[in-house]
């Protein structure tokens, strides 16, 4: 990966541990992608045998288009894009640091609570911009 | 009369989102953002869903201009973006190592589409880097049997990415 992006030590450690808890923890999920908002993953946990560098693309795409429809419409800033489906969800969170643009993506099956998973994404997301 | 839908391809760098931004009557809908990969070198931001841009020509025919990512990992946008289209542009850098290279894998990927369709070629910053020659691509081309109109041309110029789009139509028209 020719990736150039270098966040500090303790975010990407804080990033690892809090990913694979947010797998490991909440029923339902298949993967947690970190990935930089032009399309890399950086960190991710995964337990259905998605590829993350897949889901990072997609969510560099999805996150931009939903940036083009909210400004469209002076909704402000994007915060975060959920796609709802009838066997799970994934939801797509910007987290805008000053030293890094990135995406937090959760997909999950059915069993998950679509709730529950934003308020670990969000909680994520915050933890990211104060470390 | 129906609006037709032409398709932007080529590596990043090439000039897709500039020659849209050249031509479109509205300002066009990009989602560029900022590269973390070695590209930044070259410009700081790169095209990660699509760009979108609209002309229409003197006799009323309105031209939808859609823009591509360039780099492959977007290749499921690819996918999205040709539905409905009728041609392909595809740009190539000639500064870039394997200008060929760059041009046979966009030929390859988009191959489906052109066969139904038609395509063009232009090559831009000829101005910096002069070989390989258009003549050097011609001939690339007809090694491969694909025998598509091919330019040197400046995206950010007018009348160059103009005159692509009307090289476009008239294969269309004629074909
Ligand atoms: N010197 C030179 N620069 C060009 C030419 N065509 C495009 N450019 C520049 O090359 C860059 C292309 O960037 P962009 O349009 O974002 O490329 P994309 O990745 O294909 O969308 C812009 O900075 C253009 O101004 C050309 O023929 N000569
Ligand atoms: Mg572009």
């Amino acid at each position: 990966m020719d990736n150039t992006i270098r966040l500090p030590e303790n975010v990407l450690a804080f990033a690892r541990l809090e990913l694979q808890k947010i797998a490991d923890e909440l029923e339902g999920i298949k993967v947690v992608v970190l990935a930089t908002e032009d399309g890399f993953d950086i960190v991710s946990a995964v337990r259905d045998g998605s590829d993350p560098s897949r889901i990072a693309a997609m969510a560099s795409s999805i996150s931009a288009i939903s940036t083009v429809v909210s400004e469209e419409a002076n909704l402000g800033d994007s915060k975060n894009v959920i796609i709802n489906t009838v066997s799970g969800f994934a939801v797509m969170q910007s987290i805008i640091r000053n030293d890094a643009r990135l995406v937090l993506n959760a997909i999950a099956n059915e069993k998950a609570v679509l709730a529950h998973v934003i308020y670990r994404t969000s909680h994520f997301a915050n933890s990211l911009l104060t470390l | 009369m129906k609006q037709i839908k032409f398709i932007f391809t080529g590596p990043p760098g090439a000039g897709k989102t500039t020659a849209i931004a050249t031509i479109s009557e509205f300002p066009p809908v990009s989602t560029d953002v900022f590269s973390t990969d070695s590209l930044s070198k070259l410009k700081d931001t790169t095209t990660v869903a699509m760009d979108f841009g609209q002309i229409t020509l003197e006799n009323g025919q309105k031209i939808g201009l859609y823009g591509t990512p360039g780099q492959r990992r977007f290749k499921f946008m690819w996918d999205i973006l040709i539905q409905g289209g009728l041609g392909l542009i595809v740009l190539i850098d000639n500064r870039r190592p394997e200008p060929f290279k760059d041009l046979a894998m966009y030929l390859d990927n988009f191959s489906e589409f052109i066969e139904k369709t038609d395509a063009v070629i232009g090559i831009t910053c000829i101005d910096i880097k002069d070989t390989p020659t258009l003549d050097d691509y011609q001939d690339f081309l007809k090694e491969r049997g694909q025998i598509y109109p091919s330019f040197a041309i400046d995206a950010r110029n007018k009348d160059d990415v103009l005159f692509l789009l009307n090289t476009l139509l008239t294969c269309l028209e004629t074909s």
